[in-house]
């Protein structure tokens, strides 16, 4: 009897605790949309109120009356997806041979991959500016794209070569007994198992190209701004408009945030997967 | 070379071709390019200098309190992730109902670009319309709103940015580490119990040390990347006020950018790729590897 109550408050405890926590959590981001939808007047006021007293679209209706905004969110658009395209295109094969088929090359190519993943942007930001400025690419849709790729390739290698390490190699040698080329079993038989895996691996990596700052700082000016760029320029050329800023913030990352709750468990399982394992 | 090495190297070779334009050129560049004075504001000069920007970078007091200052900003922001990550896992796995609906709340900040949580932030944070130091008064903590300027005060501004950071990635570690909990066998906890080890007891001796891994992991992922955080405090300060949030990374910009200098800039990011590797290196040999032997 003892026991049972103990248990219970206990357990009362520690709900009013996660509770706590994931509110808390979740409270500055609520505020964010809070404010996105006061008047712009409101948005200043002093002191601050954490709800609004009257609900008003006008900060939405000045960003996206702006020509900047839309035009950015079209270049971050173009720019995630095709860096998404680029990445899974070439990651995916390697990521398959260097988990099914163990050898040196593969192993060193892997650790290649991990080390990669250490570089800080801003060290690889500096040569990549000449290489494009080089190549023509500064300020085009195609060189930033190539910039991303960069960070993208060894994310999608690290978490596709996760996903590969489960599929076993008799499923490649039961379609070759069936006369299947060693391309044919890859692309008819392994490609289709796989698609949850390459689904959850084409969203980070649109996610993290997406989000990406640093490269758009430094590789892109007036043709192909991205939207953060875009955000954070609210901050200088329009004085502190932090109205319009707020709901420019949720138009950039409230899509995401849906998708992202909308598939949660296949995310959070492909995100700790390799960590776990590792 | 057989047909199945043949298989391999096509497979590969894509990849390979990518990883070497966008990263092994570049980061050679790099090296080349930090041993030469090269102006990118007036073109055409390029010179050998030999170690001269080394030198320059290591003696440098701008570029030395930078480098302090990531250390600061790491340090602090990866003690309260991890602290507050790893308690909300453990909590949620003392949840009785497996904590769904939590961890689906808990997922959001994830998600959040870093660019939208430093606005966030200095907005909750910035003079006057800050609601943060309004939170702090209704909760009797300090009596008035300008009590604490957390982004002008060029004591403080280096912690108060990383609040953002901290927001931003208690997420990553609570998920990792509740993923690792589930993980460790309940008979093995339960074991202990029976043998009359409390629940402090049973976390030390049992827990923790079959967490060792994913701690690791934890440890040597966020570390890095909060050494190598750019976006997060300069959409916050710019580095401002007076350079007294100015990490490592920013410092590189700076010289890219404002001044040009793509010599010393290449000197600079050549130790800074130097020392993630050493740092990485290092945590992989004296946290990881002692769980596997």
């Amino acid at each position: 009897m003892r026991r049972a109550r103990r248990f219970n408050i206990n357990g009362i405890l520690v709900n009013a605790a996660a509770l706590v926590l994931v509110l808390s959590y979740a409270l500055p981001y609520v505020y964010l949309l809070m404010t996105s939808i006061k008047p712009a007047a409101d948005v200043q006021q002093i002191p601050p109120s954490f709800l609004p007293a009257v609900v008003s679209l006008d900060n939405f209706r000045e960003v996206l009356q702006s020509s900047a905004l839309p035009k950015a969110f079209a270049s971050s658009l173009a720019v995630a997806v095709l860096t998404t395209v680029l990445s899974l295109a070439v990651a995916v094969p390697a990521a398959y041979v260097a988990t099914q088929y163990r050898r040196r090359i593969t192993t060193l190519f892997l650790l290649f991959a991990l080390v990669t993943r250490m570089v800080p942007s801003v060290s690889l930001g500096v040569p990549l500016f000449q290489l494009l400025k080089s190549l023509g690419l500064l300020d085009t849709i195609p060189g930033l794209v190539l910039a991303h790729t960069s960070a993208a390739v060894p994310l999608a290698l690290l978490l596709m070569s996760a996903f590969f390490e489960g599929v076993p190699k008799e499923l490649e040698e039961a379609a070759r007994m069936d006369g299947c080329t060693r391309f044919q079993a890859f692309r008819k038989i392994i490609l289709p198992v796989m698609i949850g895996g390459i689904a959850v691996t084409a969203l980070f990596t649109f996610i993290t190209s997406w989000n990406e700052f640093l490269y758009a700082l430094l590789l892109t000016s007036e043709a192909t701004k991205t939207a953060p760029i875009v955000i954070a320029e609210y901050n200088s050329v329009y004085g502190l408009a932090w109205g319009a800023m707020t709901a420019a913030a949720v138009l950039y990352s409230l899509p995401v945030i849906v998708v992202t709750l909308a598939l949660q468990r296949q995310i959070v399982g492909g995100l700790t997967f390799g960590a776990v394992k590792g | 070379m057989s047909g199945e090495d043949r298989f391999v190297l096509c497979m590969l070779a894509p990849a390979l071709a990518i990883l070497g334009l966008l990263v092994a050129y570049p980061v050679g560049l790099l090296v080349f390019d930090s041993f030469f004075k090269v102006d990118t504001i007036t073109p055409h000069i390029r010179e050998w200098v030999g170690l001269k920007n080394y030198i320059d970078a290591l003696t440098s007091k701008r570029v030395a309190e930078s480098a302090l200052r990531t250390i600061q900003y790491s340090v602090f922001a990866l003690f309260f992730e991890f602290t507050f990550g790893f308690c909300a896992a453990l909590l949620f796995s003392a949840l009785p109902g497996r904590s769904r609906w939590h961890r689906t709340v808990f997922t959001l900040p994830l998600m959040v670009p870093p660019i939208v949580a430093g606005l966030l932030w200095r907005f909750l944070l910035v003079g006057n319309i800050g609601i943060f130091n309004y939170g702090l008064v209704y909760l009797g903590i300090i009596t008035d709103p300008d009590a604490i300027a957390w982004l002008s005060d060029e004591d403080i501004v280096i912690y108060s940015v990383s609040f953002a950071d901290i927001w931003l990635t208690t997420s990553f570690v609570a998920l990792v580490s509740y993923a690792g909990l589930t993980n460790i066998p309940k008979d093995l906890l339960e074991a202990a119990r029976i043998d009359g080890a409390n629940a402090l007891k049973r976390f030390w001796h049992v827990t923790l040390p079959l967490m060792r891994p994913v701690i690791a992991v934890i440890v040597i992922v966020r570390a890095v990347d909060a050494a190598k955080t750019f976006d997060l405090i300069w959409i916050q300060t710019q580095g401002g006020p007076n350079h007294a949030s100015e990490v490592f990374s920013m410092n590189i910009y700076q010289r890219m950018v404002r001044f040009g200098d793509l010599g010393e800039a290449s000197a600079s990011g050549t130790l800074f790729l130097i020392v993630m590797m050493l740092l990485a290196a290092a945590a992989y040999w004296k946290i990881w590897r002692p769980a596997h032997a």
